[in-house]
């Protein structure tokens, strides 16, 4: 399955940090937060972090599940930016949400 | 008499900045791990606890080189609390929900390349969004 990452990083910036990942995901930079506010994202309340000088926003982490007819099947969003869930949480939904999962 | 409580001024501003620092480090490694609690009360307890030190210290009067671990202990201690208080993140009104279908988007990969969301079609995909690269 295809992993996307989306953040408002700037491609280059994104280039040379994703070996910290050691993920094959598809990493999209979102400047100007078009797709975080398609997505009803951005965060609302203090950012607590430092924005570019381009960037005005910063999306409330969320991971999401989407189905391969485009339907989202499962949200996982920190309402603290201090937590996240670990990777057994998300591959535990991709386990009972999809049949065969990578 | 002076000597004394400025060495005790002083031994007091390095137990500060040990205590701020081996909770720092402690915060850090929870941290890489995906795994700061929920509730970070302790953590406050020890950050305030710490910066409560270095105020002691100060109080106390220490050597200059006392006085700066006291306020480095402070400033991180207070900083760190402050962190914790400022973290609760909020999504806009109508954010997007189970069930629903996700918009069409386009956007710019790290390589440059326009991705455009109609290439999704046909597979499920994991969408994650994160705050940045620090």
């Amino acid at each position: 399955m295809q992993v996307l990452t989306i953040s408002t990083d700037k491609p280059e910036v994104i280039r040379k940090k994703r070996g910290v990942h050691r993920l094959q995901a598809r990493m999209l930079s979102d400047r100007d937060l078009v797709v975080t506010d398609a997505f009803g994202l951005r965060n609302q309340l203090v950012h607590s972090g430092p924005l570019d000088d381009e960037v005005e926003a910063l999306p409330v982490p969320t991971t999401l599940l989407v189905s391969s007819d485009g339907q989202v099947l499962w949200i996982d969003q920190s309402e603290n930016y201090q937590r996240r869930s670990g990777p057994e949480v998300v591959l535990a939904a991709l386990q009972s949400h999809l049949d065969t999962p990578e | 008499m002076i000597t004394n409580r400025k060495k005790v001024g002083t031994v007091l501003g390095f137990v500060a900045l040990t205590a701020a620092i081996l909770t720092v480090a402690f915060w850090f490694r929870l941290a890489n791990q995906v795994a700061i609690p929920e509730d970070r009360t302790l953590f406050v307890v020890a950050f305030l606890g710490a910066a409560g030190l270095g105020v002691a210290a100060l109080i106390v009067g220490p050597r200059w080189f006392g006085g700066i671990p006291a306020i480095l202990a402070i400033a991180i201690g207070g900083f760190l609390t402050f962190t914790v208080e400022i973290s609760p993140q909020q999504v806009a009104d109508n954010p997007i929900r189970v069930g629903d279908i996700i918009p069409v988007f386009t956007a710019l990969d790290d390589q440059g390349d326009r991705f455009r969301s109609a290439d999704l079609a046909g597979a499920p995909v994991l969408i994650k969004f994160f705050r940045a690269h620090w």
